[in-house]
């Protein structure tokens, strides 16, 4: 029995920031900023919630025909809304699912896609509802809400990453965009407390010590797939890689580590291959910055989307979430899953985001004061930039419109 | 190998991996995001720096110094087992 990806869909927000802007302006001093690969982060807009950028994500995948046959709802994410609620709950109210239906939301930070990728896979290659189709959504955004200099000071470190933006995948026996490699897969996972949330609008981190965590996972997850998979080698059984992407020189440290400890491969041939093999993951990546739990399968609809195409390939996929866990896991793209994603219009939406300036952005960062976790009343300012909210005028999108005793209302604009 | 001479490897990595620096002194009480190094950079002398010295250790074992002599002399006591 296959099993995998039928359909899949990228939501990467409103509105985006120039990301070498935002260290200019913070006075961050990073000399060869060219190397860490980023360009552009999405920016959450106050009236869109990670529940908002999921429906986004998912409601072109809910057809007629596939509707009746959705029988889990997985949200994978690390800025969930309520401790107990599952965003799945919302997800299956907006979007008109079953009934019946499994609900649920799962955590384990930027690994979380991952995860819930594999839930649905196993569901499905278990056979024990023939037919039915999961629905995973794995959707984070950066907010922060920012009251003083020390604040900012202290997400420093990773503000210029931290993106947005949501991916959604429609799990079947009928895996025309990514067939999985059943079986093959490997695993790497240890208690470090590199980077987290630990409270509702804050986040904490070690730059260092978590790329030490990111490098030792990539390394030891795939000699875990490799002593699963009879004969897998990490240079040729791979036309293409798709990892976790903080930002992209992370990638392009851990692709070099990797082909260096392993085969001793020179600088010249190593970055050959990356650009070959890892480049193409990258690109959505660099447009809307880290999506965390959405990150592995951003780099897979990128490859899908931007890689050469003209026979089937083999992917291999690194996932990584600190605290930490990770996975090293394979499956297989062909020219059908390149036409199907067309359908979806990803590059062509990320381009009509509307451009934040810095003075709009540090608006944005105050503004946020309104919708802190735990807020239990609250109306939506949707024209706090009113030229970022005409853009999103006839786009068919679900924004926030109130919170009304903690229950989130939505509307189509 | 004393940690002098592990000291002299990371200061010859990071001379190797930020060729801007090759004009700058370095010394055992800097620290390498003050050279300017980010932070993908900074593994790569201590991946580097690990290869040269023949230790393979988990890279996590390696938090924690703040100084490159301070980094040395980690190296040297895990070198020593």
């Amino acid at each position: 029995m296959s099993a995998g990806i039928e359909a899949l869909n990228v939501y990467g927000g409103a509105a985006f920031l120039d990301v070498r802007e935002l260290c200019d302006h913070r006075g961050l001093d990073k000399p060869r900023f060219e190397n860490l690969l980023m360009h552009e982060k999405t920016v959450a807009l106050p009236y869109e919630d990670p529940i908002s950028f999921a429906v986004n994500a998912a409601a072109p995948l809910i057809t007629d025909a596939v509707r009746p046959t959705i029988e889990m709802v997985i949200t994978c994410t690390e800025s969930g809304i309520d401790f107990g609620k599952s965003a799945s709950t919302y997800i299956q109210d907006l979007l008109r699912l079953p009934k019946n239906c499994r609900l649920f939301e799962i955590k384990q930070a930027c690994y979380s896609g991952t995860a819930g990728l594999q839930m649905a896979i196993n569901f499905v290659l278990s056979g024990t509802s023939p037919g039915a189709r999961a629905l995973v959504i794995a959707t984070d955004i950066s907010r922060f809400a920012l009251a003083d200099a020390a604040e900012i000071q202290e997400w420093a470190y990773s503000e210029p990453s931290s993106g947005a933006g949501a991916v959604a995948v429609l799990v079947s026996d009928t895996p025309q965009v990514f067939a999985i490699d059943p079986g093959a897969y490997g695993n790497h996972a240890f208690e470090v407390m590199d980077t987290c949330r630990p409270g509702p609008d804050t986040e904490a981190g070690d730059a260092d010590l978590s790329l030490m965590a990111y490098l030792d996972c990539c390394e030891q997850a795939f000699k875990d797939y490799a002593r699963r998979v009879e004969g897998a080698d990490f240079r040729t059984s791979f036309g293409y890689l798709c990892f976790h992407t903080p930002f992209g020189g992370m990638v392009k440290g851990a692709h070099r580590h990797l082909m260096r400890k392993l085969f001793k491969t020179s600088p010249a041939d190593i970055d050959a291959d990356f650009n070959l093999r890892v480049g193409p993951g990258l690109t959505y990546g660099q447009r809307v910055g880290n999506t965390a739990g959405a990150s592995t399968l951003l780099a897979l609809a990128s490859t899908i989307d931007c890689a050469d195409l003209p026979s089937p390939q083999r992917v291999g996929l690194f996932s990584y979430g600190s605290g930490c866990c990770s996975e090293f896991f394979s499956g297989v793209i062909t020219p059908q899953s390149r036409q199907l994603l067309q359908t979806m219009n990803i590059g062509n939406s990320l381009q009509q985001r509307y451009r934040l300036s810095m003075p709009e952005y540090e608006l944005l960062l105050r503004e946020n004061g309104a919708l802190r976790f735990g807020t239990r009343d609250a109306k939506l300012n949707h024209q706090v930039i009113p030229a970022a909210w005409s853009a999103c005028q006839n786009s068919q999108r679900l924004v926030l419109d109130e919170i009304a005793g903690y229950h989130r209302q939505y509307r189509w604009v | 190998m004393d940690s002098d001479s592990i000291l002299e490897i990371i200061t010859t990595t990071i001379h190797s991996i930020v060729p801007d620096l090759s004009d700058t002194p370095i010394t055992a009480s800097d620290t390498m995001s003050q050279l300017g190094l980010d932070s993908v950079e900074r593994q790569e002398v201590v991946i580097l720096t690990l290869e040269a010295i023949g230790l393979e250790i988990p890279l996590v074992q390696l938090r924690g110094p703040r100084t490159i002599g301070d980094l040395a002399m980690l190296l040297h006591a895990k070198r020593k087992g």
